[in-house]
């Protein structure tokens, strides 16, 4: 009997043993591009390269194999580290008169980081090997020093959430976790934009140094306007909506940084004019400068101020993702980027 | 010993004899029938199932030592395979550290601890590593660790029939490399240039090739660089963004509290 999976072995002679053969296959042939009818090309000419300066147009790069997963957990990730980062600040500085606050931004933490971890778990593809990620400590690689911040930040964030309204010992050791959950908080909101500058897409690589403040940006601006849709005190009110403001200033002027960062290079910077992240890209800046404007007036005109952040930040996420994937399939963006010496460390002139 | 791959690409004639050992000798599946309409090439790229890929590049330029009927016209074909960096992307970025380096110096997925997550898929400047969606988990060459360790020949060196793909000690295949350009000059092929032998941003690659064009032709990276040695640069302004978080929200709520 032959196998039914494409390596036609016949197992009566032969055993499967091969490095490939744990393999499994259900899927046959390629996603990415049609099969050409045979016929077809008598009747038109086959495809060329000639003068394209690309091999058949065929992208250099693989595509990152993420799906929605990911920017959902550059979001919920990213918000639920910002709201750890204002918690505890509110705790220091006021933990009675900002009580509200404090209790409302412990559990968007937690929420943000069980939605979060449940995303990046699903995202895998063994997700019953999530544990191999705190296998090692690999400085050299974002994603694990993202998996041993989000396992420092869980329990914390969990902890402090449960037990925000509890008394004596038990009330302390919440607000010790919330403590402790400031500063884990802060690598959790935007280390994502270090992983993403830890690939080899042209775009995201390009732009590796204006990519974090845009996601610590978006982060708060999340974590704010989500805050700001809940009810809080007048004094909490205020606290939230200067944050939420300040943030959504940063949040559109990192976007224009990165617009300029991405236009060193005509072709890098191309998904973020046309196509899906295009259109991502630029909904994410007016939805964010909507709420800017809105922001302050009457409760109704708050709320709307503050869901059109939260959809900003995002179509934000949403629109960097999809940038990647469509820089990954332009050979050209690959070379152009390369050519004019982007990708190319600055060398330390202290060490030559 | 480090041991890696010099790709002649000049004495490349096409037949794909690496592909289908390679294919034989790991016991991997086949990518489906598949008629690309481009060249005679059906293969289109390396990825998580296709270890080996030759490239059929037709030109419209002659090689200097070279006379066709028809005119201007070449053909380039490349076996392209997985470079084993010395600074390698997808070893360095891999979080369960499943993408080790093995005692030959070459680069190896562990598949009994990679977990899918697709780091390397994206890390990786020349596109070779890839994830197969119905298995989970990320493939690419072994620079058949398995034959290396029983003194053995990789598979696709061993079916070369012309010697284009020459596989041995990595410093002896580099002085082998050099004698060769040196000896394509002589002959008046004068576009004869080594790729990645000693490549800056990747420390260069224990598969290296020679060629006769421009890499983009090949489909090559003109300047490829592992993304961690420019990675400083990203948790530098990371470091500075959460300052800036850390500054924004304490003046938030000093100025909130209650007064």
């Amino acid at each position: 009997m032959t196998t039914d999976d494409g390596r036609n072995i016949d197992e009566r002679v032969a055993v499967l043993s091969g490095e490939g053969s744990g393999q499994k296959v259900a899927a046959e042939g390629r996603e990415d591009m049609e099969s050409t009818p045979v016929h077809a090309v008598f009747e038109r000419p086959p495809i060329e390269s000639r003068g394209t300066g690309t091999y058949y147009d065929r992208p250099v790069l693989k595509e990152p194999v993420w799906k929605w997963f990911i920017p959902a957990y550059f979001f919920a990730g990213g918000a639920a580290g910002a709201a750890q980062v204002l918690a505890a600040a509110a705790q220091v500085a006021d933990r009675d008169g900002l009580g509200g606050l404090v209790k409302r931004a412990r559990w968007i933490a937690a929420a943000g980081l069980a939605a979060g971890t449940t995303f990046l778990i699903a995202d895998l593809g063994r997700p019953e090997r999530f544990m191999n990620m705190l296998r090692v400590f690999r400085p050299t690689s974002a994603m694990n020093a993202g998996s041993w911040i989000l396992a420092t930040s869980g329990p914390l964030a969990g902890a402090s959430a449960l037990l925000a309204d509890r008394d004596g010992w038990l009330g302390r050791s919440g607000d010790l976790a919330g403590l402790a959950a400031g500063p884990a908080g802060l690598p959790l909101s935007a280390y994502t934009a270090v992983l993403l500058a830890d690939t080899s897409i042209p775009i995201w690589h390009q732009t590796r140094r204006t990519l974090p403040p845009l996601f610590a940006a978006s982060s708060m601006a999340s974590a704010a306007s989500l805050l700001e849709m809940m009810d809080l005190s007048d004094d909490e009110q205020r606290v939230v909506h200067r944050l939420g403001k300040i943030s959504k200033t940063a949040e559109l002027l990192a976007a224009t940084a990165v617009d300029i960062d991405a236009a060193r290079v005509e072709q890098v910077a191309r998904p973020l004019e046309e196509g899906l992240s295009g259109t991502l890209w630029k909904v994410a800046k007016a939805a964010t400068g909507a709420s800017l404007v809105l922001s302050g007036g009457s409760r109704r005109r708050r709320k709307l101020a503050a869901a059109l952040g939260v959809a900003g930040s995002l179509a934000l996420r949403f629109a960097v993702h999809h940038a990647g994937k469509r820089s990954a399939r332009d050979p050209k963006a690959t070379f152009a980027a390369q050519r004019a010496g982007i990708t190319r460390p600055v060398r330390d002139p202290s060490l030559v | 010993m480090a041991t890696g791959f010099f790709t002649d690409t000049t004495v490349c004639i096409g037949c794909k004899a690496c592909e289908v050992a390679c294919k034989e000798w790991n016991q991997l599946p086949d990518d489906g029938l598949f008629f690309t309409g481009m060249s005679y090439d059906n293969t289109v790229d390396l990825g998580a199932s296709t270890w080996r890929h030759v490239s059929f590049i037709e030109r419209p330029v002659a090689l200097n030592t070279q006379e066709t009927g028809l005119g201007d016209f070449s053909w380039l074909l490349m076996s392209d395979v997985c470079k084993h960096c010395k600074s390698a992307a997808c070893l360095e970025a891999c979080p369960t550290g499943s993408i080790v380096r093995t005692e030959f110096d070459s680069v190896y997925v562990q598949s009994d601890v990679c977990n899918g997550c697709g780091m390397c898929v994206s890390a990786c400047p020349f596109g070779v590593i890839d994830r197969r969606e119905d298995d989970g988990r990320a493939w690419k060459c072994t620079l058949c660790y398995d034959r290396q360790k029983d003194g053995m020949t990789p598979a696709c060196a061993q079916a070369c029939p012309t010697q284009s793909i020459q596989f041995g000690d990595l410093d002896e295949l580099k002085a082998r490399a050099t004698e060769r350009v040196a000896e394509l000059h002589e002959r008046g092929m004068s576009e004869a240039y080594l790729y990645g032998a000693d490549q800056e941003g990747t420390d260069g690659l224990n598969a290296f090739f020679l060629l006769v064009d421009e890499p983009e032709v090949y489909n090559l990276p003109p300047e490829p660089v592992s993304p961690t040695k420019t990675l400083s640069d990203a948790w530098r302004s990371l470091g500075a963004s959460l300052l800036g978080m850390a500054a924004v929200t304490a003046a938030a709520v000093l100025a909130g509290r209650r007064r």
